[in-house]
């Protein structure tokens, strides 16, 4: 393969969005957030997120002119656009609850751009797991480690939530960061070629006669009592190649029918055989990671009782009194 | 609503490289969010909230590059992220449970020298 020159890459990314443009969209979205991050004294968060939000749609609408007939759809716009205002307002809203609650507003609309990308299960998945599960607990441990609001004040702020550490540096650094990356992005993406067809497109079918004999008789082209057979070496007869299965009757007979249009391997059964079938090993270190994490938290966050012999005698005289002790 | 964004995305058929930098954009974007996010906020609980955003920026590169690419392997990793990160999680909020219990405040700064 030939090695891209500058001049190379400079026009792949003008393919895509024009370079000036997009360092001066990302200087005006710099700008916006610094100001929209929390600091001390004459803070105007509005008028940062105004010129953020103007940054961030100068730069959609500037990914979907140049694009032409690969544009996404409108809905990657508006979920990405949340997604991104989302992840802002959260690292610049001074309240931890909230900022919490963007971020929820941030997964809600990931899953919904992993529904573009036809990964559904990962859509649910990340849903379930983040909105329900993760996030459920850090709105908890924001509770449980915020001290109340004293009787004049509506909330209580603290100094550490309302400044916030090195903006300027940290906005600059992150910035610039982010024109290499969106600069190496355009440039180094163009080398993937064209995608590679899918070895046989619905391969785990072969593994799934259940799901083959009931779409069959959905499709009137098998009889209750019938079966996918079964070769002499123990394999199910599918073949998802040539889209074709062999069927057993009750009396033995064999036939081979053709499998309809419409069935397709589906995207929870494909993720679910690479899982499994590619990576078991990894699957049961990753129950493991869990099951250490579990115990972590639980000795991390355990209270020490510190009793001296003293009152350890006490505390079980007083378990006797009750009737509770040995 | 999800029927048409499902009837949009029409899975076997490949996806533009172009189309794909769209998604690898946006995901550029989420992750330098979470880094200046995790640099300039001093909140305990919210710099890992960041380091949430950041793993999700990585999770929709994965998902839109096994997209590109037709096949499995990106979700499956995305599967693998989930569980770090909600071990993560597991461990981080014990952990802030128990530097809250010590000083009463959430200030990362106040144990940047790791002082008892």
């Amino acid at each position: 393969m030939a090695r891209a020159t500058l001049s190379d890459r400079g026009r792949r990314l003008e393919q895509v969005i024009n370079p000036y443009a997009l360092y001066a969209l990302l200087a005006l979205g710099g700008v916006g957030l610094w100001i929209a991050l929390p600091k001390k004294g004459f803070n105007p968060q509005i008028l940062g997120g105004l010129l953020a939000a103007i940054a961030l749609g100068g730069l959609m609408v500037a990914l979907g002119v140049r694009a032409g007939e690969q544009r996404p759809g409108f809905f990657f716009y508006v979920f990405s656009l949340i997604a991104l205002g989302a992840g802002l307002r959260m690292i610049s809203h001074p309240v931890p609850v909230y900022a919490a609650l963007y971020f929820i507003l941030t997964i809600l609309s990931s899953a919904g751009l992993y529904l573009l990308l036809s990964a559904e299960f990962m859509a649910f998945a990340l849903i379930i797991v983040y909105a329900g599960a993760i996030l459920i607990t850090y709105l908890f441990v924001i509770m449980l480690a915020t001290q109340p609001p004293s009787p004049g004040q509506d909330e209580a702020l603290t100094r550490y939530d309302r400044t916030a550490r090195e903006p300027g540096m940290a906005v600059l650094v992150g910035f610039l960061l982010l024109g290499v990356l969106t600069t190496m992005l355009s440039g180094g993406v163009s080398h993937l070629g064209e995608p590679i067809a899918v070895a046989g497109g619905d391969a785990a079918l072969a593994s799934l006669p259940g799901k083959v004999e009931r779409e069959l008789r959905r499709a009137g082209l098998a009889d209750p009592g019938d079966r996918v057979a079964v070769s002499d070496s123990g394999r199910q007869m599918i073949d998802p190649a040539a889209r074709t299965a062999v069927l057993e009757d009750a009396g033995g007979g064999q036939r081979t029918v053709a499998l309809p249009e419409d069935v397709h391997q589906s995207n929870i059964e494909g993720v679910g055989f690479e899982l499994l079938g590619a990576h078991p090993g990894a699957i049961e270190m990753a129950g493991i990671i869990l099951l250490m994490a579990m115990l972590g938290a639980v000795v991390l966050a355990r209270k020490h009782a510190e009793l001296d012999e003293a009152a350890k005698l006490d505390e079980a005289r007083r378990l006797d009194v009750q009737g509770v002790g040995p | 609503m999800i029927g048409a964004v499902l009837a949009q995305a029409g899975f076997p058929e490949p996806m533009d490289a172009l189309t794909l930098n769209h998604y690898l954009f946006v995901s550029a974007v989420m992750l330098v969010i979470g880094l200046i996010g995790f640099v300039t906020r001093r909140n305990l609980i919210i710099m890992f909230l960041c380091t949430e955003l950041m793993f999700q920026a990585s999770a929709l590169a994965l998902v839109a590059f096994g997209r590109f690419h037709l096949n499995y392997t990106g979700q499956t990793f995305v599967i693998f992220v989930l569980t770090i990160a909600a071990a993560e999680a597991a461990m981080v909020l014990a952990l802030v449970v128990y530097l809250y219990r010590r000083s009463h405040s959430l200030d990362g700064s106040i144990w940047s020298e790791m002082r008892g």
